[in-house]
């Protein structure tokens, strides 16, 4: 899982406004100048000319600094990327390019941002990295049909044993690395080591808690046959071969554990595998991938477009700009309200695809008022989550219950429609909590005399956080419970929520981003309360033993009732207010074919994205 | 003059590495923790200390102040955490972004604006004089976002789908995805387009302040003797106009123009989000946001020198402009 702070536009940072000094100017200005003087100093005429010389200078000389047509410059480049780069051209210039009326052309694909931690596997966490790496530029030894049903791809196959104790890939023969290495099991061997090795900090080192980590657990039986150990058995043990990409061992054997993560590698000239190869990356503005034509034809052969650009475009109306004069051909995430201008537009059409996050409301069960379950349950049921969907999402959502998304084989599909708005339901919920409203309409109060207040914190600029704070505001107002919304910055609000003996809040609007395999162990097994992500607080023995057992169930059949069953305790406790899956959005323009996207990412299907040849861009084929 | 330029420089080294300390610490002691952007569940706090060593975050606060401190002095401004790259290796990248779009803005924002001002000011009250000072004031008033913003939808959306113009220009970028396989000459347009729009948002709300200065300065200006003789001697009025009074209206622009040239470097983190200009407001904001602190420290130390070389461009100039002005 990862958080995503969803920041949005950068429109909402103030910035402090230049000022002008006081008017400075000399109040004794100097008598008539003789016209023999005037000419000895440069007048103003001739410096506006030298600035506007200099300016067109500039411009010409970024212009042409950039080699011969299509090339990159190498100049500035780390050693490293001087020595691999080469190597990397002139082996994919071996190749023939592929024939076919599908071949050829340019895609751009804008987003809002980087691709933070670029194409270094082993330190990056960040999901536009990860679809890059595991679809594009790397490849992982399995991937996953729609179903989410492991596939082959860098692994021809694989065998996990009866017991639970190892699972034996064989590796392809015919894969190459873009500089022309094979690709064999040591690679395979040397990734594992350097991701379980504590030194490089990989961020998703959890992914092997459930295998022998380091040397012990690995054993490469021959260049295409490996064996890893398994030390605790687990229901989705190959979850992690699907989400990795295999780092080549013989370019970065030598790099210590903890520099990899500043290696040049990763963001000034990496070298993959996968169907794309590393052209060029300038920071904050683009990434370019050219076709790897190498790519065996057994996994789909080259992809069919010869060149893919990713653009950074920070700001979504020049996304949405960029979209329609078709300078973008495909738009990552458009926010809900620009769905209707895409839909409407005669230059693109929207897609739209289930999604594995879900925004919620984080409750911390240590403060007293949230300590009741029917406290949280009212307070669910007091918000019109239905309406919030359609205002915020313009319907293109679901509303959660839980944490398990819709599309994933363990959705409880009964569960479905618990929680809906009522709002006489709420109130009793309320008074049986003993929670009553001294006067019609006023704030309930406890015996105790404490008024059933709740701040509720959201970071700053993100418009749908606050929107949600702001409806919740008005609607448990309705039934008597105040409602604060509180903006804090982000970096600051982590720190107050995650930092166990702090938990400075009440309730926090945020939002998860899960895995393929679900599991909330780290949200509300009794065990983690004091670590980070232990909010709620909240220790239920159901819970837990709900959590132990899932995590050990391999039969699908098997799980599925168990699934239910924590689903359904879910709804009956309500750590969280959960509120709704978002849908994801892309925009694609009219000139692309094969665009398709799903669970998985935007990226799944990129290598049979394909442009009619005359509707490809003038130049660079 | 070479004497007194030492000696500001000299002054300016205490100033900047006070700035520098002072922004270390402010953004250390901040609330906030860089490896925060990988926290999450399943990621375990193990995981983000090693992290933290790896960076050298573990260490005590103010031993990493002299070791920045330290490799500062030699150039050496550490590797920025959010992007795994030597800072030296992003500014590199970014800042000749940063200053090719504010030369070509601040060029056509000075141009504009003493052109502007001047012409006001010799047609003081007429029609067009109280024209061109609501429009100064309509641009000065106007936030730059909002500009950009519009001139993207008129230029680029509307120019190209709506009211297909046969020319229109791009919304945003550098440069076209085509650059590279572009002749020299197509290259050069090719920038020059990209230019087009960001430098224009930029330069009418700074034009729109310079003419309101130059236009003040030369209405004061021109109600002097000495113009007046200037007049009487039978000089023509272009003359009169340009060098004898312009030259003499030109002591506050200047001010103004060693107070924008640290923005040359800086940037504008609106103008660059808008039209996805790669550059140096943005990079230091969202490091800023990132905790990124070798980023932010980079970005405040070339600022702090800016500002002080700024200032004494600003007071070398005067000594152009005005012989009397002399620094020995």
């Amino acid at each position: 899982m990862s958080q995503g702070d969803g920041a949005g536009s950068l429109l909402h940072v103030s910035i402090p406004v230049q000022k002008h000094a006081g008017d400075r100017s000399d109040p004794y200005p100097h008598p008539l100048d003789t016209e023999a003087k005037m000419e000895t100093i440069p007048s103003t005429g001739r410096s506006v000319r030298v600035l506007a010389a200099s300016v067109l200078v500039a411009v010409v000389a970024a212009g042409c600094g950039e080699g011969t047509p299509g090339e990159r410059s190498l100049r500035g480049m780390p050693a490293f990327c001087q020595e691999v780069l080469p190597r990397v051209d002139a082996f994919l210039s071996t190749f023939e390019r592929p024939e076919g009326e599908r071949y050829g052309g340019t895609v751009v694909v804008g987003a809002i941002g980087e691709i933070a931690d670029g194409m270094n596997a082993l330190v990056s966490s960040d999901y536009t990295a990860s679809q890059h790496q595991t679809f594009m530029h790397l490849m992982t030894l399995l991937q996953v049909d729609e179903a989410l049903e492991p596939t082959p791809y860098l692994a021809r196959t694989w065998e996990v044993a009866d017991d639970l104790s190892h699972v034996t890939f064989e590796l392809r023969d015919d894969v190459f690395w873009h500089d022309g290495e094979p690709t064999t099991a040591h690679d395979v061997a040397f990734t594992y080591l350097r991701a379980t090795d504590p030194e490089t900090a990989f961020p998703n080192q959890a992914f092997w808690d459930h295998y022998v980590k380091g040397p012990e657990g690995i054993e490469v039986l021959d260049d295409h046959t490996i064996r890893i150990h398994i030390a605790r058995p687990h229901a989705e043990v190959l979850d992690p071969w699907r989400a990795t990409g295999i780092m080549p061992r013989h370019l970065l054997e030598d790099v210590p554990p903890a520099q990899l993560r500043q290696h040049p590698f990763g963001t000034r000239c990496p070298v993959g595998n996968g169907p794309f190869a590393f052209h060029q990356h300038r920071s904050d503005e683009s990434w370019t991938f050219v076709r790897n034509p190498a790519f065996p034809e057994a996994l789909g052969g080259p992809p069919y477009l010869e060149r893919y650009v990713y653009r950074i475009i920070p700001e979504q109306t020049t996304l949405l700009t960029e979209l329609l004069t078709e300078a973008i051909d495909v738009y990552i995430a458009p926010p809900a309200d620009q769905a209707p201008q895409i839909e409407a537009a005669a230059q693109a059409e929207l897609i739209a695809f289930e999604f594995r996050n879900y925004v919620f409301v984080g409750w911390n069960h240590r403060r007293p008022q949230l300590a009741d379950a029917r406290v949280r349950r009212a307070i669910t049921m007091a918000t019109n989550r239905r309406q919030v969907v359609d205002a915020l999402l313009r319907g293109y959502g679901d509303i959660a219950n839980a944490g398990v998304p819709p599309f994933h084989w363990a959705f409880h599909e009964g569960i479905r429609d618990e929680l809906a708005f009522d709002s006489d339901e709420a109130r009793r919920l309320l008074d049986e909590a003993g929670w009553r409203e001294p006067s019609p309409g006023a704030v309930r109060v406890n015996d105790a005399g404490e008024r059933l207040e709740i701040a509720i914190k959201y970071n700053t600029g993100n418009q749908q956080r606050q929107d949600i704070a702001e409806i919740m505001q008005a609607q448990l107002r309705e039934v008597g419970i105040a409602v604060r919304p509180q903006v804090v910055e982000w970096a600051t609000l982590l720190n107050q929520i995650n930092t166990p003996d702090v938990r400075d809040f009440d309730g926090v609007v945020i939002g998860w981003v899960t895995e393929m395999k679900v599991d909330d162990h780290d949200l509300f097994h009794s065990s983690k309360v004091d670590q980070p992500y232990g909010w709620t607080g909240m220790q239920d023995e159901r819970v837990d033993a709900l959590l132990d057992t899932l995590q050990l169930v391999v039969d699908r059949d098997e799980a599925v009732p168990l699934w239910r069953e924590y689903q359904e305790l879910l709804v009956e406790l309500q750590p969280y207010t959960y509120l709704f899956f978002p849908e994801r959005l892309a925009g694609v323009g009219r000139r692309m074919r094969g665009v398709e996207m799903d669970v998985r990412g935007e990226w799944v299907h990129v290598t049979r994205w394909w442009i009619p040849e005359d509707m490809r861009r003038g130049r660079g084929r | 003059m070479s004497a007194y330029v030492i000696r500001r420089l000299l002054g300016a080294i205490p100033l900047v590495l006070g700035i520098a300390t002072i922004v270390f610490f402010v953004l250390n002691l901040a609330p906030g923790d860089p490896v925060s952007i990988y926290a999450a569940p399943n990621i375990s706090p193990d995981v983000l200390e090693q992290m933290r060593r790896n960076m050298g975050l573990d260490r005590p606060v103010h031993e990493r102040y002299v070791r920045w401190m330290g490799a500062m002095l030699t150039g050496d401004f550490g590797v920025s955490f959010s992007r795994n790259q030597p800072v030296r290796e992003v500014i590199a990248q970014i800042l000749p972004n940063t200053l090719v779009l504010s030369l070509c803005a601040m060029t056509l924002a000075f141009l504009a604006g003493i052109l502007i001002g001047v012409f006001q000011a010799i047609r003081q009250n007429s029609a067009a004089d109280n024209a061109l000072s609501v429009v100064a004031l309509f641009f000065y008033s106007m936030p730059s976002f909002w500009l950009a913003l519009m001139l993207i939808l008129i230029f680029s959306l509307y120019a190209r789908n709506i009211w297909e113009w046969p020319f229109w220009f791009p919304a945003s970028g550098m440069t076209s995805v085509d650059h590279a396989f572009m002749t020299p000459g197509e290259r050069v347009r090719d920038r020059l387009v990209h230019l087009a729009l960001p430098s224009i948002s930029l330069a009418l709300v700074l034009a729109a302040g310079i003419a309101r200065y130059t236009r003040g300065s030369m209405l004061e200006v021109v109600r002097q003797d000495y113009i007046r003789t200037a007049r009487a001697k039978g000089l023509p009025e272009w003359r009169v106009v340009l060098k004898h009074a312009l030259r003499n209206a030109l002591i506050p622009v200047v001010t103004l123009l060693g107070l924008y040239l640290p923005f040359l470097f800086s940037g504008t983190v609106f103008i660059e989000t808008v039209f996805a200009w790669p550059g140096m407001g943005k990079l230091v904001v969202e490091a800023i946001f990132q905790r990124d602190y070798p980023v932010v420290m980079a970005g405040a130390f070339i600022f702090a020198v800016m500002v002080v070389i700024g200032n004494l461009v600003a007071d070398l100039l005067y000594s152009v402009i005005d012989p009397r002005i002399r620094y020995d």
